[in-house]
This record gives C-alpha cells, sequence and structure tokens, in this order.
C-alpha cells in the first residue's frame, strides 16, 4: 500500500533521511521508533507531501506521490489522514466545526448528515456530544488530541498517519490513546503508521516496528523479532520495559 | 573562504525569499478572485481591522494632527513671522501623509503583528499542515480574508483618519492660533484639490494590502517554538513599516504627475 524506495531528504546541508527502503501492508499497524530528530516526523510527512524527498520514490497505491502538485495530491490526503503532533485544531472553531471541517470539503452533504458523522467520530473516540460547541481552548490537551483524531477520522481515511500521538499525556490518556489506534485499526480497517517513543505500546499493538537513527533503518520486524535484538540502541529502548 | 559561503548562503536565502514573496502575492491575488468567496470570514476580520483599530486611530490620528498644526504654527512664526497659511498647508499634509501614513503603520502594529503571530502559531503547531490535509488551501482560508478585509478596511480607517485629523487641526487652530473654522477651510481650499482625497484613499488602500501580505509571508516561514513566533512577528512589523515608508514615496512620486 506504501512503499519507500532509496528515500533521501536534506534540509540545507543537513541530511534527514538516508536511503530509507520499506513497505507498508494494507491493514498493518507499522511503527515507527527512534530517538527525537531521528527524521521520523519527517519520513512521515513525506508519504502526504507535506515535504518532498531529495532523491528516491514513495508509492501510495500505484502513484508515485512525490512528483504529484498540490491538486493531485488532493485524493492522497482524503485516502491518508495524519493525526499530528500538536492537535492542530482550528482555534476560531468550535469542536463540531472542527470535525465537521473536512467533511464539508469533501462531501456534498447536509447539515442532518454532518452532524450524524461527527457524532459517530467522537463516539469512536470516545467523546461526548456535549463537547460540540466548545472551543479547543476549553478542553484538556488529551480531548484535544481525541478531537484531532476524530477530524482525521470523519472524512473516512484508508491509511491512518499518527505522528507521536501519545506526547505530553498523560500514562492513562496514553493508554487509552494506543487502545484507540489499535481500535480504529481493527473497526474500520485502516492501514496505521505510527511514528512513536513508546516501545511498550508498539510491542503490544503493532504488527510491525522499525527502528530509526540518523535517518537509516537499523532494526525491522515482528514486536517478537525486534525483542531479540541485539543493536545497542534497540536494548536501550527495551531496557525501559523490561 | 567560509565569509563567501556565509555571504552566498544570505544572497540565495534572500533570492529565495523575494520568489516566495511574488509567489504568496500572486496566489493571493488569484484565490481571491477565485469561487468559493468566503464572505462571512472577510466580514469577521473587516471586524477585527476596521471596528477594533478606530479608536487607536481616532485618539491617535487626532494627536498627531494637533501637534502638526502647532508645531508648523511656531516654526512659521519664527521664519516668516506669520502664521496664516497653516491652515491650508496643514490641511494638506494630513490629507496627503498624515492621515494615511499613521494610520497605516498603526495598523502595522496593531493588525499585523496580530496576523503575523496568529499565522506563526498556526505554523508551529501543523495547523498549516492540518489544512492541507483537508483539501483547503491555506492561502485561500488565511491570507484572503485577512487581505481583502485589510484593503476594505485600509480605504475606510483613511477615510476616518483624514476626517478626524481636519476636525482636530480646525478645532485646535480655532482654540489655539484664533483661526474660525471659515477661514480654515476657505485655506484649505486654496491648497487642496479633490485628488488628494483620493489619492489618500489609494495610499490607504495599498497599505491596506502590504499589512496582510507581509505579516502572512513572516508567518509562513516562522520557524518553530514561541522564539520563532515573536521573531517572525517582529520582522513582519519591521518590515511593513518600511515598506510602507518605501511605497509611500513611490506613490507620492507618481500622484505628483497626475496633477
Amino acid at each position: 500500500m506504501i512503499q519507500f524506495k532509496n528515500v533521501y531528504k536534506s534540509f540545507g546541508d543537513k541530511e534527514v533521511l538516508k536511503g530509507i527502503s520499506f513497505e507498508v501492508k494494507k491493514g498493518e499497524i507499522l511503527f515507527i521508533l527512534g530517538t527525537s530528530g531521528t527524521g521520523k516526523s519527517v519520513l512521515l510527512k513525506n508519504i502526504v507531501g507535506l515535504l518532498k524527498p531529495s532523491r528516491g520514490e514513495i508509492w501510495v497505491d500505484q502513484q508515485e506521490v512525490s512528483r504529484l502538485t498540490e491538486r493531485e495530491l488532493f485524493p492522497i490526503r482524503k485516502k491518508c489522514g495524519m493525526v499530528f503532533q500538536h492537535p492542530a485544531l482550528f482555534d476560531s472553531l468550535t469542536i463540531f466545526e472542527n470535525v465537521a471541517f473536512g467533511i464539508r470539503r469533501h462531501f456534498q452533504w447536509g447539515l442532518e448528515e454532518i452532524r450524524k458523522k461527527v457524532q459517530e467520530c467522537l463516539k469512536a473516540v470516545h467523546l461526548g456530544e456535549d463537547i460540540e460547541l466548545k472551543k479547543p481552548a476549553q478542553l484538556s490537551y488529551g480531548m484535544q488530541k481525541r478531537v484531532s483524531l476524530a477530524r482525521t477520522l470523519a472524512v473516512g481515511p484508508e491509511v491512518l498517519l499518527y505522528d507521536e500521538p501519545t506526547t505530553g499525556l498523560d500514562p492513562v490518556t496514553t493508554n487509552a490513546i494506543n487502545l484507540l489506534i489499535k481500535e480504529l485499526s481493527e473497526e474500520f480497517h485502516v492501514t496505521s503508521v505510527v511514528v512513536s517513543h513508546d516501545i511498550q505500546c508498539a510491542l503490544d499493538i503493532a504488527h510491525r516496528i522499525i527502528f530509526l537513527d540518523q535517518g537509516q533503518i537499523i532494526e525491522e520486524g515482528s514486536p517478537e523479532s525486534i525483542m531479540k535484538s541485539s543493536h545497542p540502541l534497540v536494548r536501550s529502548f527495551l531496557e525501559e520495559v523490561v | 573562504m567560509h565569509l563567501m559561503t556565509a555571504l552566498g548562503t544570505q544572497v540565495t536565502e534572500m533570492v529565495w525569499a523575494f520568489f516566495e514573496a511574488v509567489d504568496l502575492v500572486g496566489q493571493t491575488l488569484w484565490q481571491a478572485i477565485k469561487p468559493p468567496y468566503r464572505f462571512k470570514d472577510v466580514i469577521q476580520q473587516l471586524y477585527f481591522v476596521a471596528v477594533g483599530s478606530a479608536p487607536i486611530v481616532i485618539f491617535s490620528v487626532a494627536f498627531a494632527a494637533i501637534v502638526t498644526i502647532i508645531e508648523a504654527s511656531f516654526h512659521m512664526k519664527l521664519v516668516i513671522k506669520n502664521d496664516a497659511l497653516v491652515p491650508g498647508f496643514a490641511a494638506l499634509l494630513i490629507l496627503r501623509e498624515l492621515g494615511p501614513v499613521v494610520t497605516a503603520l498603526l495598523l502595522t502594529s496593531r493588525v499585523g503583528a496580530g496576523i503575523a503571530s496568529e499565522v506563526g502559531t498556526m505554523k508551529v503547531t501543523e495547523q498549516i499542515d492540518a489544512l492541507k490535509m483537508l483539501g483547503i488551501h491555506p492561502i485561500k482560508f488565511i491570507v484572503v480574508p485577512r487581505f481583502l478585509a485589510c484593503l476594505i478596511g485600509g480605504v475606510l480607517l483613511t477615510s476616518l483618519s483624514n476626517g478626524i485629523c481636519l476636525f482636530s487641526a480646525v478645532m485646535v487652530s480655532k482654540m489655539k492660533l484664533g483661526y474660525t473654522t471659515g477661514y480654515f477651510l476657505s485655506g484649505m481650499r486654496v491648497f487642496v484639490e479633490f485628488q488628494d482625497f483620493l489619492f489618500a484613499l489609494v495610499k490607504g488602500f495599498f497599505f491596506g494590502g502590504i499589512i496582510p501580505l507581509m505579516s502572512c509571508f513572516y508567518g509562513f516561514r516562522c520557524r518553530s517554538g514561541a522564539e520563532g513566533v515573536g521573531r517572525a512577528t517582529t520582522k513582519s512589523v519591521v518590515s511593513s513599516s518600511v515598506a510602507i515608508i518605501i511605497v509611500d514615496f513611490i506613490l507620492s512620486w507618481v500622484f505628483s504627475y497626475l496633477y
């Protein structure tokens, strides 16, 4: 479904991704782990054309995205929803308007249909209708992240890209979000690519894990095979769990 | 060698920035004329730009006009021992320069700084990327309503500002210099032509356009963190102010051929 073929990405003199190649299969939950500044978020943004690779190819469902224009990226971005590191909600809009935002752009629906979909998406992320008229600033950070996920779900993506979905959250909310990723994957049959530092969550819910260090893949495999890895960085991540 | 490399990088960055700015202007104009139109957003922004700025503009330009009259009178009396030309001369200065330029500079500090920090925050909190992901053109959604509101707001506030300036000038001439309203207006008729009113509005229109474009430009280029937003805001205010002064010179020079 998603394929990276020898992808390089530089910002000025700094090379962030150095010849990345991997594949994500339909329905899979792939976790990309690594320390901060190793290019995980950059990698994710390249999938949907928010950043363009310096070299290499990125394929999403038989389409090479790195050469597409903003207009041509529109269907790719509809297909691949992204949950950002920040909730990225629009402050001036209510929660209802935030979730309905993408629906209005992508579908010619009436207000009643939109309302139904918004409620359905809020319910999917375990939020009630009572927050619909609130502004993002009136919600906790964890709730904002859930609304952000609801907004992404509202346009019916086939792929969900999560950029550090649990950063800045308390352990209880972190656990809830992680379970939500699994639930959504099972319930909506979406492919999930999760960029994270959370090795425990990766071991619990991922089908496959990729370890990134200094722009290169240093380890790749199922949670079981990752547990057996002898790479020092992977071991230091695993020590956290043990 | 190191100095040359640094200089080269700086020049390259400036050239890139220039092309980005041109691209932003082009895309803003294109998106402004292309449907769908976001009238509600324009009205909301216009309220913020025009209604929100009106008190500070009224207050500031009134004082600026009073100072202009008092200073002009003082120096004319000192040099030519007569301040009879003050009303006409001051009215001309107010309409051509004081009204539009002071209003624009006030708008830069109030509206421009607000836009730059808002767009900068949207950039660092990934709201702009979120817009792109939802299939919304960021320029259409963010820049166009602010641009149109500032164009209209610039004209409206310049008219208001000129009216307030002239009213203040009449009042201070009457109270401090002893000239009647009738004398002020007849002095004004000698110096001021209809084009002066019109050109003031044209200046307000152009200055109104510069502020959101500059602010959004720096907002979009904002680097991460609070420091990045602060820096983008400072750069936008400084650059807009300088641009307004340069454009004021260019317009005044062009208008001088139209009298």
